[in-house]
């Protein structure tokens, strides 16, 4: 068998429209994703995550109550979360700078636009197996490091410490 | 330059390449194909799938024409946003483009000046259609025409 093990991935999926949730878990399970957990807002998933402790989360931005971006601030911040460093997919209608921007920032590690496509849904699948993100820790954020390359940032460095722990 | 603020960077274990491998299989071709066929037959199943979503709208509509407010304007917002993402993913894109037109009236107008009822009215009604006629080519003249005058008419209330 070529490909990743994704059979022995759990991934909870997080979304308020049924449907949607229905078209993720579809596409998962094509790619032989086996353990699928699913929740309808962001207060369920926050319960599942406590219980299942998922490896992947996909979740949705715009939900009533609890949003999406409420929910990653929790998993990071939380002292009740089981993993603060969970990669976050984060599904989004939104696609303006301004809106991406606010998902980096509560901690989203990639960021996939609606429409939802099957090599998009890979992609960024295999950005969170391949290539994770270095975490930040500041005094006002954690969470995946939001400069995207080295030479974006165009100020001063002001990192105290790096260190790699692999 | 002094430093304002400690910063702390550093790199959690991969655990999930140690569980899911990668690297020398990489993405497997079959399991695109095996999706790609899911989503086609996700596709056919549209009308039907769509059908709780547009009464969905239908109902937070009513909501917000009966008593508009904070709270029926975002559960309004959050059924166009629905229609938008789920209709543009299995291929209705007048739908989607629709949705997003009342989506972008309800999210951008500033909360305190009223809405206009009869253009987000439109914008229902102009689901419906889409969705009881189950137009879902992009090309689809009559509604391309309807889409151009309510996306003229939300960037003029937007602008007023």
């Amino acid at each position: 068998m070529s490909g990743y093990r994704f059979d022995r991935l759990r991934i909870l999926v997080v979304d308020d429209n049924v449907h949607m949730r229905k078209l993720v878990i579809t596409i998962l399970q094509a790619f032989g994703v086996h353990q699928i957990h699913e929740a309808g807002s962001g207060e369920s998933a926050w319960e599942m995550v406590r219980e299942i402790n998922p490896d992947i989360l996909i979740l949705d931005w715009v939900m009533e109550g609890m949003s999406g971006v409420d929910l990653v601030q929790m998993l990071r911040s939380n002292p009740l979360s089981p993993n603060p460093f969970v990669p976050v997919i984060m599904l989004t209608g939104h696609t303006s700078p301004e809106h991406v921007r606010r998902a980096r920032d509560a901690g989203a590690n990639e960021f996939i636009a609606k429409p939802v496509s099957v090599k998009t849904m890979m992609s960024r699948l295999a950005a969170v197996i391949e290539h994770p993100r270095p975490f930040v820790r500041t005094s006002r954020y954690f969470g995946p490091c939001r400069r995207r390359r080295q030479d974006e940032h165009p100020g001063p460095e002001r990192r105290a410490t790096a260190q790699a722990a692999q | 330059m002094a430093r304002q603020q400690p910063i702390e960077l550093f790199m959690p274990p991969n655990m999930l390449r140690a569980k899911a491998g990668g690297g020398f299989g990489g993405v497997d071709p079959a399991a695109i194909k095996r999706a790609e066929s899911a989503m086609e037959n996700l596709k056919g199943a549209f009308a039907g799938m769509a059908g709780d979503t547009v009464c969905a709208l239908t109902a937070a509509h009513r909501d917000f024409a009966a008593k508009a407010g904070p709270a029926s304007r975002a559960a309004l917002l959050r059924a166009a946003h629905d229609i938008k993402g789920l209709a543009a993913t299995l291929g209705f894109p007048l739908m989607a483009r629709v949705a997003g037109s009342l989506s972008r009236l309800l999210h951008e107008a500033p909360e305190e000046s009223p809405l206009p009822p009869k253009l987000i009215g439109a914008h229902v009604v102009a689901i419906q259609a889409i969705h009881r006629q189950t137009i879902a080519a992009a090309d689809h003249a009559p509604t391309l025409a309807l889409l151009a005058e309510l996306e003229s008419q939300v960037g003029a209330a937007l602008k007023a």
